[in-house]
């Protein structure tokens, strides 16, 4: 006791160490066992794991085997040999709805051989028309919609004549496992996720960029099986949509030769996955990285201070390509 | 793990030094202190512990020497090959490779050129012993950053001297409660450094990095001055925070507290601003290079001079850089002027006005200069500090807005810390109950920042 009055925070702090890691390591194997244990990162004492897991709404109190949320598929950054994860049931359960859906609707859309299918919806018995990329002005992005993460962010905030024309759902941070789900969007009615907001108002054109913060989770396969989940599901949703598929834009060459994860290989291997998504009837890819590249393949470092974002003055760049790179119907 | 506030740092090396530290007799605790040290040294830059231990040696040998008669030349050569050393591998660490730069070795040289000198002035005895020297240069507290303790504050320890011993096992007890209450005291510093460091100036260096991703030509003039009070806030909490923690660290061995930063914004006048901002430095610039020199004695030409010499030496050292040197000058100038301008003709009240006005509006300025390496950009954020010579491009003028509203938890703390009087405040009634539990979880709030940021390269990674 007398020890205690002399030293309250050391044995305060003390005690509590010795408590918070016995208790990583006893529940390494159960609560934690999602938690990366950093084979990748330093070697750390135990006791970061209960922090780690904190953050991630993991307490000891939580049961072993039921992981919060999307942290299920967030957390596996090694997982670059691993088999993909199962899908979880909200995601399948969309697939499932659109295949029916498909089925009643005989719309083909997800279809990528481009089989023209007799009994088109239009009624345009002829051959599929052949779309190709034209200038537009900037009234085009009056019915548009971007989705994506801080990169889109940054271009509504930087681009002026989008940002006033179309609507933005981006968000720091935003990957395709939780762009629908995630509640960021503000209404009247408080937040609420992409998939409800699609639900209440249409949209001409949608241009999705998502990929570089989930570019250590997973393989291009395993994206490209997520990429291709939202995209269905937004098809569903807003049928008369045209949907652009931007491919990732790429790092710097000083980040992609430093990084281990951030590498233009990766995100070419994934733009390439993406890609095959689209089936230019309406669905097209996009791949603006044309217009900020160095000449080598990667993003040209006078373009970006952190070696991933555009520079506010840059966004210009992409805006133009947009302007250059329009679908009419 | 070289970093303190580092989780290997704090639940391995710490906990398990200080243990160690302690049950080893009294008499041999510096052996213990030297060992961890160069084995704390050996885990952050093992290519250049040769480095430090040749330094320590020759510089030991080379004090030796002084034990009789003192000898002006030798202690010139000392200085020279010291001075030498530092020039040397900063030029390699500029030009070839910074990883040729040894941890703290600005640091170590100026402890070791400071104990020769203390040592040719009668100030410390000469016939120190080897582990005592060694102990002192290399100690881990101070060994990557400073304080720059004087070696007669070093040999002020009682854990380390075998005094205590001889009394008897009578006062076991006692000297238990002595240790115990050296801990807790360490601990509570080490925790206020903890916490300025890893709660401020971590996350305001977040903010400083998000405002370059703009694009220094594209920021508002707001968000342009957001950021001058961003950037200084950050280093200023950077340094005082590692400053608290090697000197919580330092008391937990038993040392005294190493004063290293005093409230230097509540100074009226740049250059007692830099009389308060990094002090152990300031004074052995003052000590070591402006006295020998003249320092204000002789006459306004030669202090002039000496001042130049001083603020030019000080930028060279931050760095071979364009705006490391500018920045310098500029400090020169606004030093000069104050020195022989405001503070000499003006009313003491006005002089008193402008003095506070450089130091909280010039000083930050003076950062953005230190922060922005760059020519060009420095000369895109100063014309966006003042907005006199055109727009910038593509500028956002709600950006200013958006950031504080997301920042201004770590902004308004940091801001309300540069009273002087709510640290001192804290630091009279630190062992209060309300302070303790307080100071409890602010830890383990720095803990769990520290387990999200490291080691998992996907939390500071969020695009």
């Amino acid at each position: 006791m007398k020890l205690f009055r002399d030293c309250p925070l050391l044995v305060g702090i003390g005690a509590t160490a010795i408590i918070l890691s016995v208790m990583s390591m006893a529940l390494k194997d159960t609560v934690y066992a999602d938690i990366g244990g950093g084979a990748e990162g330093p070697d750390e004492p135990a006791i970061a794991r209960v922090f780690k897991a904190a953050s991630m709404g993991i307490y000891p109190w939580s049961s072993g085997k039921e992981p919060d949320e999307s942290f299920s598929i967030e957390e596996v950054p090694q997982a670059e040999e691993q088999t993909p994860v199962d899908e979880s049931p909200e995601e399948a359960s969309s697939q499932d709805l659109q295949q029916e859906d498909a089925d009643i609707s005989g719309n083909s859309s997800f279809d990528i051989s481009g089989n023209s299918s007799g009994y088109d919806i239009s009624g345009n018995s002829a051959e599929e028309p052949v779309y190709e990329f034209t200038d537009v002005d900037d009234d085009y992005f009056t019915d548009a919609l971007f989705i994506g993460d801080s990169r889109t962010v940054g271009l509504s905030e930087y681009c002026e004549a989008l940002d006033t024309r179309a609507t933005f759902y981006a968000k720091v941070s935003l990957t395709i496992y939780d762009c629908m789900s995630k509640e960021f969007i503000k209404t009247d009615d408080g937040k609420i996720n992409v998939e409800t907001a699609l639900e209440q108002q249409q949209f001409g054109k949608i241009y999705i960029m998502l990929g570089i913060n989930e570019i250590g989770t997973g393989n291009a396969e395993y994206f490209k099986e997520a990429y291709s989940g939202v995209i269905d599901r937004i098809r569903e949703l807003q049928p008369d949509a045209i949907i652009y598929i931007q491919g990732i834009m790429h790092v710097t060459e000083d980040k992609s030769s430093k990084d281990k994860y951030f590498t233009n290989e990766n995100i070419n291997e994934r733009n390439e996955a993406i890609s095959q998504l689209a089936n230019n009837r309406d669905i097209f890819y996009l791949d603006m990285n044309e217009v900020v590249d160095d000449g080598n393949g990667n993003l040209d470092r006078s373009l970006s201070f952190d070696d991933v974002h555009l520079k506010a003055s840059s966004y210009e760049r992409w805006h133009e390509f947009l302007l250059h790179n329009g679908i009419i119907r | 793990m070289i970093n303190f506030s580092d989780l290997n740092f704090i639940f391995r090396f710490l906990p398990v030094f200080v243990i160690a530290f302690y049950l080893t007799p009294s008499r041999f605790r510096t052996w213990t202190l030297l060992l961890g040290s160069l084995l704390f040294y050996a885990v952050g830059d093992p290519r250049m512990l040769p480095a430090l231990v040749g330094a320590v040696v020759v510089n030991y040998l080379f004090s030796r020497v002084q034990s009789g008669e003192k000898s002006r030349f030798m202690l010139i050569f000392i200085v020279l090959i010291d001075a030498l050393m530092l020039v040397e591998f900063k030029i390699l660490g500029q030009y070839v490779d910074n990883t040729l730069l040894p941890v703290g070795i600005s640091f170590y040289i100026f402890k070791m050129i400071s104990y020769q000198v203390d040592v040719y002035r009668n100030k410390v005895k000469a016939d120190a012993a080897f582990k005592d020297v060694a102990a002192y240069f290399c100690m881990f507290p101070q060994l990557v950053s400073g304080p720059i303790m004087r070696f007669e504050d070093y040999e002020n320890n009682r854990m380390l001297t075998d005094s205590d011993e001889k009394r008897g096992r009578a006062h076991g007890r006692k000297k238990l409660r002595t240790i115990l209450v050296a801990l807790e005291d360490g601990l509570l510093y080490f925790v206020a450094g903890l916490a300025m460091k890893v709660l401020l100036a971590d996350h305001l260096a977040m903010l400083w990095k998000e405002i370059g991703t703009i694009g220094y030509e594209s920021i508002s003039t707001p968000l342009a001055w957001l950021g001058a009070v961003t950037y200084s806030l950050e280093l200023y909490f950077d340094f005082w925070g590692y400053s608290l923690m090697a000197a919580g660290v330092g008391i937990m061995l038993g040392f005294p507290f190493v004063l290293n930063f005093d409230h230097p914004y509540g100074s009226s006048g740049v250059s007692e601003f830099y009389r308060r901002w990094h002090v152990t430095l300031g004074s052995w610039f003052r000590d070591y290079i402006y006295i020998p020199l003249g320092g204000s004695r002789k006459g306004n030409g030669r202090t002039f001079l000496n001042l130049l010499v001083v603020w030019l030496v000080t930028g060279f050292w931050h760095g071979v850089s364009v705006n490391f040197i500018l920045w310098g000058l500029v400090l020169f100038a606004i030093i000069v002027c104050e020195k022989y301008l405001v503070f000499r003709y003006l009313p003491k009240k006005i002089a008193g006005f402008v003095g506070h006005f450089n130091v909280l509006v010039l000083i930050p300025l003076t950062w953005v200069i230190f922060a922005i390496s760059d020519r060009v950009m420095l000369a895109d954020y100063f014309s966006r500090l003042f907005p006199f010579f055109g727009a910038g491009i593509a500028v956002n003028d709600t950006d200013v807005i958006k950031k504080l509203t997301v920042y201004w938890p770590v902004l308004a703390p940091g801001l309300i810390l540069l009273i002087p009087g709510v640290f001192k405040f804290w630091e009279n009634h630190r062992r209060h109950l309300i302070f303790t539990i307080l100071w409890f979880f602010l830890f383990w709030a720095c803990i769990f920042s520290l387990s999200n940021a490291s080691g998992n390269p996907f939390m500071y990674f969020r695009f």
